[in-house]
């Protein structure tokens, strides 16, 4: 049986819209990495609640009076408590990301809770191999960081591997951090891949290049990945997910060890 | 292509879709309405409500079953005009 509604024309906007989204954060902080890559540190009115490594965080702004957001796992550790750091790539002639690239540290802007259920296994001891391509590298930052900090990778308690793919080198974020934490003995293994070997901008890169899923099977041989006392996380394109999911397959990783998230054709 | 909060909700709101959607775009005042509305200028087509409601509620807009299209215009109606949507449910209700 048909609704009785008869008319379909929308009615015009009105003041009643999403309520409960007004701004409630502050940009303090503002790091561009290239001109499409930046690491934007927001911090909430009410300080940073409790949340899981690898949750993401709706972050909104307000077009033409209604509310518009767009969901980003946060690359901050869970024990902070001020701030929390995301990882953005700007889409030109999106929606969301020109007008967040606008936005200038004071501005307000508004996020929401954690969601989500990309997280990890507690008292889970096996290696921890993390793939990425881009900003997908975001939620793993978040992860190793917790991890570090809660003294799960220390005396070799735990092993991690992150697999990182970009286009370019200026585009590897946190590579300083990743790299720090790689030779601080923490037990993390830091796997920079760049794709674009004959780009001028990655003149004087001598790590590994090419897909990141092409070196995904080497990555795990070289690092010898036992993949029966393994985990891997993968985070990215569905492209990338996709193969990665049928080389660990191929590699030995039962589809139960295989976790990943997709990120959404952006905006 | 937002996705469309149909008839099963109707006096039937678990709040699945509420705590899944990542842009917080499905919302109702639970003192009037009888259903949850999606915003379709937030929703981002990820699905995750479709997935998470244990109703059968939603629905992708251009794959509404033919009885529930109207829809579509409620949960947009209701994001500025709350009335006329509220109006439209109680007939949607009625009909069924």
């Amino acid at each position: 049986m048909a609704p009785a509604v008869v008319a379909r024309v929308l009615p015009p906007v009105g003041s009643t819209v999403r309520p409960g989204l007004e701004p409630n954060s502050t940009l303090v902080g503002r790091i561009d990495l290239t001109s499409t890559i930046a690491r934007f540190v927001v911090r909430p009115d009410d300080g940073v609640g409790s949340f899981e490594p690898g949750q993401y965080f709706a972050l909104g702004l307000t077009v033409d009076g209604r509310p518009l957001l767009r969901p980003y796992s946060t690359s901050s550790a869970a024990d902070t408590r001020t701030e929390l750091e995301f990882l953005i790539r700007l889409v030109p002639g999106g929606a969301f990301t020109p007008r967040l690239w606008a936005l200038q540290v004071g501005d307000r802007l508004r996020i929401g809770r954690p969601k989500g259920l990309f997280m990890l296994r507690p008292d889970d001891r096996r290696t921890h191999l993390f793939v990425a391509t881009g900003t997908g590298l975001a939620p793993f930052v978040s992860m190793v960081g917790s991890l570090v900090r809660g003294g799960a990778t220390a005396a070799g308690a735990l092993r991690a591997i992150v697999v990182h793919g970009v286009s370019r080198v200026d585009e590897l974020a946190y590579r300083d951090r990743l790299e720090r934490l790689e030779s601080d003995g923490v037990g993390l293994r830091y796997v920079p891949v760049v794709s674009r070997a004959t780009d001028p901008a990655n003149a004087g890169w001598a790590g590994r290049t090419g897909r990141l899923a092409a070196q995904l099977s080497d990555v795990c041989s070289a690092q010898s990945v036992d993949p029966g006392s393994s985990v891997a996380y993968l985070c990215g394109n569905p492209e990338m997910i996709a193969t990665a999911e049928r080389i660990l397959t191929g590699h030995g990783f039962a589809e139960d060890a295989i976790v990943s998230e997709q990120y959404w054709p952006a905006a | 292509m937002a996705y469309v909060i149909a008839e099963p909700c109707i006096d039937n709101s678990d709040q699945s879709c509420v705590s899944v959607c990542p842009v917080d775009c499905i919302t109702s005042d639970p003192s009037v309405d009888r259903k949850f509305y999606i915003d379709p200028d937030g929703c981002i087509d990820c699905g995750s409500c479709e997935t998470a409601c244990p109703n059968q509620a939603i629905f992708r807009a251009d794959q509404l079953p033919a009885q529930w299209v109207d829809f579509a215009w409620i949960d947009a109606t209701w994001y500025r005009d709350p009335a006329t949507a509220r109006d439209a449910v109680d007939g949607a209700a009625t009909a069924a």
